[in-house]
């Protein structure tokens, strides 16, 4: 697309920018791919006339005030990424507008208040995990509450789960085949600590050794995606000084979010003096799901044992796996690989679920709708089970699904194969 | 300088517009008032991206209205004359010539909220508003065995309502026909805001409606015609040296006897635009690829077309490869529906042609277009329903480096390549006001006065989409 975005005064985050805006030929092949666009039918709230809306403001003919609920509506799926024919890096370019936008809103002290809360307690499990118990007790009291604290009370499991240390070193079982780091993920470790006990002993069982890198903290997406590029930076730091890339055949995430957050650093440093460092690290960033895939292929896996009656999965696409990543065959071929087990597709397969990182509790009318949608097209493929690659759709899918009145069980794809494992399911 | 020539230059003092609320807009303030404001768009903000279609030009509307019922439509159309406001209408703006992009401050009336689809299977009808997604039409008739046939390239995000302002084709429009073909009624706002019900009897004014690019009337719902799906389709791609070969081997296949379901080409840069993106294992290095779906309810009938279009394939010096499967065979039409926005990987803008010449003619014109096109300097590409006769002649251009004025001049060239050799304008993209300039050429004075008069007979004010087909009259 024409633009006249002044590069130079933008510096790197400029260019990455003004690149995806140049890709985009404003074909529209992106607009059935958006969920906003899905739900809301205006051409501001698709991938297209955001595009536009951010170039107006990069220009300097637009207000940031008056573009921005547009923007803020995003739910950073990168489905149009999916779609787009033109190969428009839209998840860098919404990525970048909001680290250099946020700088410049003016945002109500209670807005800031929970942008605050939430980029404080989500790196940090123990916190999170002490804000979840409050809320936990919170729960009956929602109705009296106002709209932006029933969101995130909604989404809280009836219990919260002890938290479960991973160990440092996790050793191989067997014959050591490979070596590991392990990002243990931040949310996740407060509300299902169980996502990570799994991936061990998954991992170990296929002799692979899984070190903890001590130093490691949040991937830092959280931060990103909401504009807090500072906090982002620091973060993504420590973490490339935790995980050295030359120690480990891999650095593996478990959880889709914070896997494409890993793959992205390339992107935060573009221009800055740890590109290269970025680069090294980005390029063994691998999701657990592609990974042991991969294993599967090329050396095999210990054989799963048979499942006690044949089990119908639906298999939800995280859209941080699917489209950011572009993981979509290896979690399938993961679960088909037991015996017993079947995959079903569901409707709008490609459709966010609405969880989306912070979405939930920055948009919960919007996170709502597409909530109850996926649930209920989850549930027309009548499944004796679902399994996602990610703590946020996890949450947000299994919430939908009570809500409608289904106690089918929701689990990560490395709980299936676990289970699969010992013989459970 | 022309409107188009102004259009495909970057900048003009006018593309920098201030933010503003829409407090001082009357016409929106009327529009809410009869509307509600959730469906009237007057913040600079909203505007802004109305201004557009696929092609990225045009003026920035004074309000947006996205009705959701006819009577919407009406209360718009009434409100905007009263204002002596013009109206245009749009869909998923997807579209290629300008068609949906205002070229004056205007009302934009957009169609996507308004999406209600019934099928009636005893009837073989669909009743589709304008907003239906083309796709979404056949999908809720397959159910019932039936299918929508016209099927644009743009098919997943284009509309009803767009597809009939353009009188869109497609890949199946060899055999099946396009849009047209496939309207049993129609009912549409004129300019006065009347509304009226149209069938194909007495008068064909529906069939005036249809590729009016919104100048004569808002079509606010359709009856469309469904058919049942043939039992039996085999696929076949076949690349060539170079693109003329292709073009003798369409010629040859259909004198033969063939009569394809869909006969599509693309020369070897869009094959290239497209294996970047997709990673099918396309032939790079082919001048050209033909892409055939043989289809029909007899197995012997469908396999022997595809034998013909092979041996003509072959003939003309052609590589030959038969779909192995259908997922083959998906994936060979995903790689022909996405050449078009694929381009934009080689350049940020393009000029797009739309002619249609007759077979018989098709190994020359390619070829001259492909001679025009070396000597400009320019990258040009070239694709489209070569069984019709279609091509799509692009030229890539980037905006910042290179000169709109000269890139008008070789899209003039190519269009009066087409003309020279009996052939048309547009096949389906509509003219727009990328080839308003050539209608000159193309229509003698007597028949543009009759097009004058039946636009001054349904819209004698002009307030329908102005600035598009039809040049200024000289005289006006």
């Amino acid at each position: 697309m024409n633009n006249e975005i002044p590069v130079q005064a933008l510096g790197p985050q400029g260019e990455v920018m003004a690149h995806a805006v140049d890709a985009c030929v404003h074909c529209g092949f992106c607009l059935p791919a958006c969920p906003t666009y899905a739900l809301l039918g205006d051409e501001m709230d698709s991938p297209r006339g955001r595009i536009v809306l951010m170039k107006e403001v990069l220009e300097g003919g637009l207000d940031l005030l008056d573009a921005a609920p547009h923007l803020d509506r995003c739910l950073g799926c990168q489905a149009c990424v999916t779609a787009c024919p033109s190969g428009v890096p839209y998840g860098e370019l919404i990525t970048s507008f909001r680290g250099w936008s946020e700088p410049q809103r003016q945002r109500s002290p209670l807005d800031r208040a929970k942008r605050y809360a939430i980029l404080k307690a989500l790196p940090a499990p123990k916190l999170f995990s002490v804000a979840a118990r409050v809320g936990q007790y919170a729960k009956p009291l929602a109705p009296a509450l106002p709209a932006a604290l029933r969101g995130p009370l909604d989404l809280l499991p009836e219990h919260v789960p002890a938290m479960q240390p991973s160990p440092e070193v996790t050793p191989a079982r067997g014959q050591r085949r490979g070596r590991v780091a392990f990002l243990t993920g931040c949310a996740q470790q407060a509300l299902a600590p169980n996502f990570n006990a799994a991936t061990l002993r998954v991992l170990a069982r296929n002799g692979i050794e899984v070190v903890v890198p001590q130093g490691q903290g949040c991937c830092g997406a959280a931060a990103l995606h909401t504009g807090a590029r500072g906090e982002a930076l620091r973060l993504v730091r420590a973490n490339l000084d935790a995980f050295n890339p030359d120690d480990y055949d891999a650095i593996l995430s478990n959880a889709a979010g914070c896997g494409a957050g890993l793959k992205e650093y390339p992107v935060i440093l573009h221009g800055l003096h740890d590109e290269k460092k970025a680069k090294a690290f980005a390029a063994k960033v691998q999701d657990i799901s592609e990974y042991l895939a991969t294993l599967a292929r090329e050396e095999g896996l210990e054989p799963f044992l048979p499942t006690s009656r044949p089990l119908k999965i639906a298999y939800h696409d995280a859209c941080h796996l699917a489209h950011a990543q572009g993981v979509r065959a290896a979690p399938r071929e993961l679960l088909r690989m037991i015996p017993g087990v079947s995959i079903v597709e569901i409707p709008e397969g490609d459709l966010c679920c609405g969880s989306a990182g912070t979405y939930n509790l920055e948009q919960p009318e919007l996170a709502g709708q597409l909530g109850a949608r996926k649930a209920g097209h989850i549930l027309s493929t009548t499944p004796d089970l679902i399994a996602s690659g990610n703590i946020g759709c996890h949450t947000q899918i299994q919430s939908h699904v009570r809500r409608q009145g289904s106690a089918v069980p929701v689990m990560h794809t490395v709980e299936v194969l676990d289970l699969a494992y010992r013989g459970e399911l | 300088m022309t409107v188009e020539k102004l259009a495909l230059t970057t900048t003009s003092p006018a593309r920098k517009p201030r933010s503003e609320g829409g407090g001082d807009n009357a016409l929106a303030a009327e529009l809410t008032r009869l509307l509600g404001p959730k469906k009237v768009l007057s913040n600079l903000s909203e505007r802004l991206s109305y201004r557009f279609d696929a092609i990225q030009f045009g003026v920035t509307p004074l309000c947006v209205v996205l009705p959701e019922s006819t009577e919407d439509v009406i209360a718009t159309v009434k409100a905007a004359r009263r204002a002596g406001v013009s109206i245009v209408g749009r869909g998923a703006a997807s579209g290629l010539s300008g068609g949906a992009a205002p070229m004056q401050p205007a009302v934009v009336i957009s169609f996507t909220r308004m999406t209600r689809l019934e099928i009636f299977p005893e009837q073989r009808e669909a009743v589709a508003q304008p907003g239906v997604i083309t796709l979404a039409v056949t999908e809720a008739a397959r159910p019932h065995g039936l299918i929508y046939p016209p099927d644009p390239a743009s098919f997943r995000t284009s509309t009803i309502g767009g597809n009939l302002g353009e009188n869109a084709g497609g890949p199946l429009c060899f055999k099946y026909g396009v849009t047209g073909d496939y309207v049993n009624a129609l009912d549409f706002v004129d300019a006065e805001g009347e509304l009226h019900t149209l069938t194909r009897d007495a008068y064909d004014l529906a069939g005036l409606l249809i590729g009016s690019e919104g100048t004569l009337g808002l079509i606010t719902e359709a009856t469309l015609r469904l058919t049942p799906p043939p039992k039996f389709t085999r696929t076949l791609m076949a690349h060539f040296a170079e693109v003329g070969q292709a073009a003798e081997a369409v010629s040859a296949a259909i004198a033969a006897g063939a009569v394809p379901g869909k006969l599509e080409f693309m020369d070897g840069a869009c094959t290239n635009a497209v294996e970047d993106y997709l990673h099918l294992g396309l032939p790079r290095d082919a001048g050209a690829v033909l892409l055939v779906d043989t289809d029909g309810d007899d197995l012997d009938t469908v396999e022997e077309e595809r034998a013909l279009v092979e041996a003509a394939c072959l003939e003309a010096g052609g590589v030959v490869r038969r779909a192995a499967d259908e997922a083959e065979a998906a994936a060979l039409w995903q790689a022909r529906r996405s050449v078009s926005p694929a381009l934009g990987r080689i350049r940020p803008q393009r000029m797009n042609e739309d002619i249609v010449v007759p077979r018989s003619v098709l190994p020359e014109v390619v070829r001259q277009i492909r001679a025009l096109g070396d000597a400009s300097g320019f990258h040009l590409v070239q694709f489209g329903h070569i069984g019709d006769g279609n091509l799509h002649p692009n030229i890539l251009f980037d905006p910042r480096t290179e000169s709109a004025e000269a890139v008008h001049h070789l899209a003039h060239q190519i269009a009066l390549v087409a003309l020279r050799h009996g052939g048309v304008l547009s096949g389906e993209h509509g003219i727009g006001t990328m080839k308003r300039d050539f209608m000159r050429d193309a229509v003698d004075a007597e028949t543009m006065t009759a097009l004058h008069n039946v636009k001054r007979a349904l819209d004698p004010s002009g307030a329908l989409n102005p600035g598009k087909i039809l040049p200024e009259e000289p005289h006006a």
